[in-house]
């Protein structure tokens, strides 16, 4: 059978090898292969057939491979012990306080006192400053600030924004901020009651570019002049120290602004989300700045600063989608329409399975591109991927919350509208916070 | 003044346990586990009455599996000052536990014992007790309050329909209820400290005690789903089936 296969074969390439069609396409190489290989691997189908196995000893025990000792090359996304004691303390607080307070924290746009004195006993404050300063840190952690931003979230948004705005001042002063700087401002975040702080990125304009600045840093002698707006600027309305990005003359700058300086106004809060972080203009008319509280004072990396921020936000992002995702499955699963579970209709099924998909490639290119900046390599592509499908499919998860409750997404008895309201912060903001 | 708190690794509270197909346990396998509850309320009690200055070493304690480390380190991130594991792995149950414990208390001498009212795996309420009548300590169980003063421990105990206060000399084993403190969460600093801080481990041949399990189990099931409530259609039809389905009246 196999001969007679393999024969009729032959016969028909050969006849095809000797055609003049193939010289004038160029193709007799390529059929001479072709009918060489065939003739071969059709013998070979009659000669296997003669193979005889042979068992040598068997062992006591079929052989595996098993992984390589050191398994932190190309994926591994396993965290430390310590990290893991972080993330379950940063949890319950957030399940346990922050869940609980979202709904009244949102409506009166502010953190309350207790939930901030609890978040104070954590400790991120201690933990964001260097120990030669007082603090708790002894190597870069900007990982283990994702994490604990990402669980932040997932108990609630807002009130993560308003606990991690200074903890961001802190970050950006340990890893920019001059001797001088540290000094003075870094070390009192190491105090039992460290200073309500925040950063200003964002201006108030249409396809606003964090690299293209309106606001003005004119030098003047030994001070600098600034002049301009903000906008969603964290905590603005009583934070003690700002974080203020400006256009000098030599390129965008930041500048430590301390709170209550001449010419400062802050202005209402018009956000729709993250409400509980009061989220408020802020202006700048002809603020006096000292030339020294120019962050990192020409040893600066101004787009790395905007990047850090950015990754803190789509960290917060994947948290509060995390939360949507761990309460649509049960609810889809209880919800019964025409006689069984909502989730048994595919459409609703689908839905979920997406979320779960999207929200796992989100974390993939947030922690890929906040790895690489704790590692010190470049990371700025990997931030733009990470941020550009962040804030789609972010808000994407948000709607789809909603819409999975049905009559019940859309009353605020339910937390997902909240939730739908704060995702739709991470494709507008810019600054604020920072990792 | 030193204080000794036996912790327990257990199933995470949050956890929905599944029993095992076979009926021989609840399954473990990829199970999120943590401090048992009341353990984490001992821990706590140790280090407010250290807070207050009464005490000056907390020294945790775990038996069972290597992996218990995790639970101890939990407890040296709350506060304990160093911690020890007894390594095993038989399922180690109160008798042996109290026995292994005796041996920890005879070594390290403490002034109180301070551990939960109950792992809330087993359940079996019994570790306190035993560890209590085999070193000869007085007890103080199911505490909501304790105040130590002067060689002794006032312990305010829950009981059926009030509270029991007593009196108990030093060296004496408190066992915590509920409603005794609200634990912290662990801050990131102390985390961190934590892992500085020195984890003993021994075996139970180093202690020279037997945890071998005296009590076999013999099926675990899980309880039996309720049935759903239905609604009645008229008071006659719930008189009947009052009468003849629930048979109450």
């Amino acid at each position: 059978m196999a001969k007679d296969a393999v024969g009729y074969a032959l016969t028909a390439l050969n006849r095809l090898a000797s055609s003049e069609v193939l010289d004038k396409m160029g193709m007799r190489k390529s059929v001479e292969r072709l009918a060489y290989t065939l003739t071969k691997s059709g013998f070979q189908v009659i000669t296997t057939t003669a193979r005889t196995f042979k068992s040598s000893k068997p062992g006591s025990k079929p052989e595996r491979l098993n992984a390589p000792g050191h398994t932190r090359d190309l994926f591994d996304l396993g965290i430390t012990d310590e990290q893991q004691m972080i993330r379950d303390s940063v949890q319950a607080f957030a399940s346990e306080v922050l869940r609980e307070q979202a709904e009244h924290a949102d409506a009166a746009q502010k953190t309350s006192d207790e939930v901030l004195a609890q978040a104070q006993e954590l400790g991120l404050n201690f933990f964001a400053v260097p120990e030669a300063l007082g603090g708790a840190a002894t190597e870069r952690s900007t990982v283990t600030s994702m994490l604990v931003a990402e669980d932040l979230a997932c108990g609630d948004m807002g009130q993560a924004v308003a606990i991690l705005a200074p903890m961001g001042v802190a970050n950006a002063l340990t890893q920019w901020g001059t001797a001088l700087q540290q000094d003075k401002y870094l070390s009192s975040f190491a105090e039992e009651n460290p200073p309500k702080a925040t950063i200003a990125v964002c201006e108030p304009r249409p396809l606003f570019d964090p690299m293209e600045l309106q606001t003005t840093a004119r030098k003047n002698g030994d001070t600098y002049v600034i002049n301009g707006e903000k906008s969603l600027v964290p905590l603005a309305g009583e934070a003690e120290l700002f974080l203020v990005a400006a256009q000098a003359e030599d390129g965008p700058a930041v500048f430590i602004i301390e709170g209550g300086s001449e010419g400062f106004t802050v202005g209402e809060d018009p956000s729709m989300g993250v409400r509980a972080s009061a989220q408020r203009p802020l202006t700048l008319d002809n603020v006096r700045v000292p030339a020294e509280n120019r962050l990192g004072n020409g040893d600066f990396d101004y787009r790395a600063f905007v990047d850090l921020g950015t990754l803190a936000w789509c960290a917060l992002a994947i948290g509060t989608c995390q939360s949507v995702l761990d309460y649509v499955g049960p609810y889809c699963n209880e919800r019964t329409a025409f006689g069984e579970p909502i989730s048994h209709r595919q459409s609703v099924a689908f839905m979920i399975a997406d979320m779960a998909i999207e929200l796992d490639a989100m974390r993939m290119l947030t922690y890929r591109a906040v790895c690489r900046a704790e590692q010190g390599k470049s990371f700025q592509r990997e931030t733009h991927l990470a941020r550009t499908l962040v804030k789609d499919k972010a808000m994407k998860i948000g709607t789809d919350g909603v819409q999975l409750l049905g009559g019940h997404g859309f009353t605020k008895e339910y937390p997902v509208e909240r939730w739908y309201r704060d995702l739709r912060a991470v494709g507008v903001a810019f600054g604020g916070l920072h990792l | 003044m030193k204080v000794l708190v036996p912790i327990k690794r257990v199933v995470d509270y949050n956890v929905k346990v599944r029993v095992k197909a076979d009926n021989t346990g609840v399954d473990l396998a990829n199970v999120k586990m943590a401090m048992n509850p009341f353990c984490e309320i001992a821990v706590e009690e140790a280090v407010r009455l250290k807070e207050k200055g009464v005490v000056t070493e907390i020294v945790a304690v775990s038996i069972g599996p290597k992996t218990a480390q995790e639970q101890l380190r939990t407890a040296m991130a709350l506060g304990a000052d160093r911690s020890i594991l007894v390594e095993t792995d038989e399922d180690v149950q109160p008798l042996g536990i109290a026995k292994a414990l005796k041996a920890i208390v005879d070594e390290e001498k403490p002034e109180l014992v301070i551990l939960g009212k109950q792992a809330i795996d087993g359940d079996n309420n019994q570790t306190g007790q035993m560890l209590a009548a085999l070193t000869g300590m007085p007890q103080g169980t199911f505490a909501s309050e304790v105040n130590v003063a002067d060689g002794k421990v006032k312990v305010t105990r829950e009981i059926d329909g009030g509270l029991q206060t007593v009196e108990l000399t030093l060296p004496a084993v408190v066992t915590t209820d509920l409603r005794l403190n609200e634990p912290r969460y662990a801050s990131l600093p102390n985390i961190m400290k934590a892992k500085k801080k020195p984890l003993d481990t021994k075996t139970a041949a180093d202690l020279g005690v037997d945890l071998t399990p005296r009590v076999t189990t013999v099926s675990v099931e899980a309880p039996a789903e309720r049935q759903a409530g239905i609604i009645v259609g008229s008071v006659d039809e719930l008189v009947e089936k009052l009468k003849n389905e629930a048979k109450v009246i």
